[in-house]
């Protein structure tokens, strides 16, 4: 149990880094509203598999990266991304045995959730963007959570 | 002490909340200080020189594709490309042969009328990096900030016309919104007839709204609109686009306008950005400040 916390940093880092890079990659103007929060994925994928390697940590740091490459409001995604990783941390011993298909269900709620928080300081700090593309990204993003779980598993793993 | 990693399951919820409580708080003491005050942006600029390899990584491979086709691409298709080019230019030194001459009468008209117009006076072209921001809203990432004299509010032109304006500075990147973004306002004028206004961009990157002109006012599809330097952050007489639709609708008091923007704002990948020439210090000052019309 102990060796976890030392050796998952950097496949941690890592995969963190790769997915920061993934977010920001350009896509055409009409897929852009379609591009998943990988970042997003990734840091509930680690707050449930290790959370006491720094899930949190890693979650408000990462947070705090999506601002700055976004250019928004500085704590915006890191308020939602410690707020929903918390909440993933505390899910993590049910996800576990949860089928798949209840996984993407939980990780569904989790990402409606990160974006209702994006939503509300959105509104909150006066730039609030009304399309309904925004809420796209959940759906996207719950089908593809086992991709990224066996992926990750992958990195995980070696 | 609290335990952070203590390992029996009450000591860890106990930790996970602590934890939770404490990165909210500080998120949400970071929205505040960045939305009311602006000591955020040296750690901005700071944080966005971290973020820069990250960028760098992820538009280095496109760079590269472009150098890649520009390097392997024929000499047919470069002899037309210079053909063109040297049309464009034969047509646009036409145009600039008068330019300097109207420029002077300009300057002449008025300084006898007491007013000045904002002249631009240098240039920096700068490149769109290949990076997306936040796909809500119309910003690009250029590759010159601080460093090169870049400022907030600065305007950005492009071939076709008025870009955007410069929003935040890093000390090696800017982000630019674009004229199109819902939060950004430009005044301008119609060519035609000289009716100020002023353009609002809708968030749709080929449109832009014309929201506080009267049903009765004098404004047709395909008026050029430019920007009247009112304001003073971008330079006067620069197409910011055409009117492309007009709808009146009697039972309101505005008229429904959109308008097609002049820059490519989808496609260009070189941006001017531009400095105003000081006129306080080449124009006698006026004897006493203008009223500044409140509405």
């Amino acid at each position: 149990m102990m060796r976890e916390t030392r050796i998952r940093r950097v496949p941690m880092a890592l995969s963190a880094l790769v997915a920061l890079g993934l977010a920001v990659v350009p896509l055409p103007a009409v897929l852009d509203a379609f591009r998943p929060d990988f970042l997003v994925l990734v840091v509930f994928y680690w707050c449930i598999e290790s959370p006491r390697a720094g899930g949190l940590s890693l979650a408000f740091f990462s947070g705090l990266a999506l601002d700055v490459t976004n250019g928004v409001v500085l704590g915006q995604h890191a308020l939602a991304l410690t707020l929903m990783g918390a909440w993933a941390t505390n899910l993590r011993l049910r996800i576990r045995v949860f089928s798949m298909l209840s996984q993407c269900l939980v990780v569904f709620a989790l990402l409606t959730g990160y974006q209702f928080v994006l939503f509300w300081v959105d509104g909150a700090t006066g730039n609030p963007v009304t399309s309904f593309s925004r809420w796209l990204a959940p759906f996207i993003g719950a089908l593809l959570w086992p991709v990224l779980v066996s992926v990750m598993d992958k990195v995980h793993e070696r | 002490m609290v335990a952070f990693r203590s390992t029996d399951a009450s000591g860890r919820t106990t930790g996970l909340l602590f934890r939770c409580v404490l990165y909210s708080l500080l998120a949400l003491a970071l929205i505040i200080v960045d939305k009311r005050y602006d000591h955020l942006g040296k750690i901005r600029r700071l944080l966005s020189v971290v973020a820069y390899p990250v960028q760098i990584a992820v538009a280095s491979p496109f760079e590269g594709w472009h150098w890649f086709r520009d390097s392997v691409s024929t000499r047919d298709a470069l002899r037309a490309d210079k053909t063109k080019l040297e049309a464009e230019l034969r047509v646009a030194q036409f145009r600039l042969q008068r330019y300097e001459a109207l420029e002077a009468e300009t300057q002449r008209l008025r300084a006898l009328r007491e007013n000045t117009a904002s002249v631009t006076d240098r240039f920096l072209v700068g490149d769109v990096m290949n990076v997306d921001l936040d796909a809500f809203r119309e910003r690009v990432l250029v590759d010159k900030g601080a460093g090169d004299g870049i400022y907030v509010g600065q305007a950005v032109l492009d071939s076709g016309g008025v870009f955007g304006q410069v929003a935040r500075v890093g000390q090696l990147t800017s982000e630019v919104i674009l004229v199109s973004d819902a939060a950004h306002a430009i005044p301008v004028q119609i060519n035609r007839n000289g009716l100020r206004t002023v353009a609002v961009g809708t968030g749709d990157t080929n449109r832009l709204k014309l929201p506080y002109l009267p049903t009765s006012a004098d404004v047709v599809a395909g008026d050029l609109l430019v920007t009247s330097g009112l304001g003073g952050g971008f330079p006067a007489g620069y197409p910011v686009g055409t009117i492309a639709e007009v709808k009146r609708d009697p039972a309101q008091s505005l008229a429904d306008v959109d308008v097609k923007p002049a820059a490519a704002l989808d496609r260009s990948r070189e941006l001017l950005f531009v400095w105003l020439k000081p006129q306080a210090a080449e124009l006698p000052p006026p004897p006493k400040p203008a009223p500044v019309p409140k509405k």
